[in-house]
């Protein structure tokens, strides 16, 4: 515990120098405005500073506080379009959109923004205490995580995602099955075979997610707009009564917000899982455990509880992502992959022994994600009224402006009229499979995850050349399979059995 | 055409069919594993084919048809979407923007000088914001040579 301290007080030593603050500062604010473009996530905002940090001559610790400063930044700022206008600015918040979008239609959407700023804080503080606890320890158990174990854990996240799906996991399968196909398209990188690219060099490095998630959220959602307006709905979504949560609504949520929190983190310290895993397994594990309890819970269609679980999930496995790649040189995501090679451009090359090596960078870099979060948080809730201010923007107004952002955003990755087409495509394909009642949140999350699952796949069945049964040899493995099984056939008998004894009920 | 669950599911069955008819030629010349490229994408084939098979089966939950004169309305969107994603680069963002965002504006309920001016001051807008400000290089297009 004192050693704990030690290595905090050294931490905010070197997190509270002038210049590391000012850093802190500016970047949680790029941060958060990279996080609202739906197309540029916290990847991207990263990448984009690398280059400028390395150049501006910023010593190590200053030029990582940046870099970390920003992706908190964007992992709050990834929300407030998901909120808002139903477009998730980054993978990770595809879930807000769930019940946030809801909220804001009910005029609630000061009120979704600001409670999601306060569970992103808690989310990102627990894992903070997490790390400083922690760090050396878990490093050791996400060691134990081979390629079997990866490949199991991603078919649980689908399963608990289907599951979310309430009436029709059928669909809930079949979109995840078809988004897992849309990440085959491309360069197979095992055997460098292309994969349905039928000759069109725009395919060979695949659909990129962002084309799939402005198509499928931003242009369908544009067309049911469309729709709505015609068949007299209003388009745009009510200006906010009120602009803050109150006590009632932040003792309703922190149950959630701490379970989201805790999940979040463990998925976090796996590296690979990542924030999009994390934030979608807390919210079907959020539905299901309130939906036990409370009958008047009502997950999708704007409950709080589902907006505050998957929040503080996201930032907090984005904050526990910083365990392996610290710890082990691993990064935890495409993310934290990033600021590992801005590291070796200062060779600095993490790993077991860079806790030992550079305790000043390490806590101080611990410090500063905590001084980082509350910048944010202080930060976001004034920016609470300008965001909603977006909300009186009539819809004439609004929807050629979420176009432009949308087309800048796919444009920014390849600066190809193909990508602009097929976000098109998707869309009209996206707003038809809506009409279905197709839910977009598994299509997406197997675009993000599908290359992931199929190397884990692939890698494990190389082990033992060809033998499926290292899929189920290890104890984690039967305990993940376990649990996905549980997850699918929990609701289902449970539904079997309310209608039994509803059936029961009403016989004479 | 009535949109309920048996065309999702008919739907389904075809881009099983197209995965698995594009999917079982795809082999690695020489491969220094078990599993080639093609084993995950028919597996994912048959998974789109179960699931489609059930729904075609089970059938029911239509879509809820649209207001009369939505669909023209729908596919004239769609349509400026597409002059929008031709125009992007060709004409150049501010332009395009300008122009489509006024169309646009028009289908939900602008006049044409509201539409007008708020495309023309949003592509402007966007174009400092996104090119001059946060580096996203943006196409000028046919004012290459004016700007």
């Amino acid at each position: 515990m004192s050693a704990m301290l030690d290595n905090l007080s050294l931490g905010f030593g070197v997190a509270f120098s002038g210049t590391n603050l000012l850093v802190a500062l500016i970047g949680s604010f790029f941060g958060t405005i990279v996080g609202v473009l739906p197309g540029l996530g916290p990847t991207n905002g990263v990448a984009m500073l690398v280059p400028i940090a390395f150049a501006m001559g910023l010593p190590p610790d200053t030029a990582l506080i940046l870099l970390a400063a920003v992706y908190v930044g964007a992992e709050y700022g990834g929300r407030i379009t998901s909120i808002l206008i139903n477009v998730p600015g980054e993978a990770a918040a595809v879930m807000t959109t769930l019940d946030g979008y809801p909220l804001a239609r009910q005029g609630l959407g000061s009120v979704a923004l600001s409670l999601s700023a306060w569970s992103s804080f808690v989310g990102s503080l627990i894992a903070i205490v997490g790390i400083a606890a922690f760090a050396p320890f878990l490093a050791q158990w996400a060691l134990a995580f081979g390629p079997a174990e990866y490949f199991v854990l991603m078919v649980f996240a689908f399963c608990a995602l289907t599951s979310l799906l309430g009436e029709q996991p059928i669909k809930g399968v079949l979109a995840a099955a078809i988004g897992l196909s849309i990440a085959t398209i491309g360069v197979d990188a095992n055997s460098g075979v292309y994969r349905y690219t039928f000759d069109i060099p725009h395919l060979a490095d695949g659909l990129d997610f962002v084309v799939v998630v402005i198509g499928l959220f931003a242009v369908a959602e544009m067309l049911q707009m469309l729709e709505n307006k015609l068949s007299g709905q209003s388009v745009e979504v009510p200006p906010s009564q009120r602009k803050l949560f109150n006590l009632r609504e932040l003792r309703l949520t922190s149950g959630s917000t701490i379970r989201g929190s805790l999940l979040g983190f463990v998925m976090g310290v796996l590296p690979g899982a990542g924030a999009s895993v994390a934030s979608a397994v807390a919210y079907a594990n959020e539905k299901r455990y309130i939906e036990d309890k409370d009958p008047d819970a009502k997950f999708g269609q704007g409950d709080m509880r589902g907006l505050a679980a998957p929040e503080a999930a996201n930032n907090s496995a984005a904050t526990g992502s910083f365990i392996p790649m610290l710890t082990l040189g691993i990064p935890g995501s495409g993310t934290t992959a990033v600021m590992m090679g801005a590291l070796t451009l200062y060779n600095i090359t993490p790993g077991p022994v860079l806790f030992e090596q550079q305790p000043a960078l390490v806590w101080g870099l611990i410090a500063s994600l905590l001084i980082a979060n509350m910048m944010l948080l202080v930060m976001n809730i004034p920016m609470v009224r300008v965001f909603a201010s977006m909300l009186s923007i009539p819809g004439w107004l609004l929807v050629p402006g979420i176009l432009a952002i949308s087309f800048i955003g796919v444009y920014a990755i390849s600066a190809t009229t193909f990508d602009l087409m097929a976000v098109v495509a998707i869309g009209v394909i996206g707003y038809l499979l809506r009409k279905l009642q197709m839910p977009m949140a598994p299509m997406v999350l197997g675009v993000v995850l599908g290359t992931m699952m199929e190397q884990n796949l692939r890698r494990a069945l190389s082990i033992t050349n060809g033998d499926v049964t290292i899929l189920w040899a290890s104890t984690v493995c039967t305990i993940l399979w376990v649990l996905a099984a549980a997850v699918v056939l929990g609701p289902m008998g449970y539904r079997q059995l309310a209608k039994r004894r509803r059936a029961q009920e009403t016989a004479p | 055409m009535v949109l309920n669950d048996r065309t999702l599911g008919v739907a389904a069955l075809l881009l099983s069919a197209f995965l698995a008819w594009f999917g079982h030629g795809l082999e690695a010349a020489f491969t220094y594993e078990p599993v080639g490229p093609r084993a995950f994408p028919l597996l994912l084939a048959t998974v789109i084919g179960l699931c489609g098979l059930r729904l075609v089966v089970k059938g029911g939950n239509p879509a809820a048809p649209n207001p009369p004169g939505a669909n023209s309305r729908i596919a004239l969107m769609v349509a400026l979407l597409l002059v929008y994603a031709g125009l992007f680069q060709w004409a150049g963002f501010v332009l395009a923007t300008a122009v489509v965002s006024a169309c646009v504006g028009r289908l939900f309920g602008g006049s044409w000088l509201q539409c007008g001016i708020g495309g023309t001051s949003l592509s402007v807008l966007f174009y400092v914001l996104f090119d001059r400000l946060l580096d996203v290089v943006l196409p000028l297009g046919w004012l290459e040579g004016l700007l």
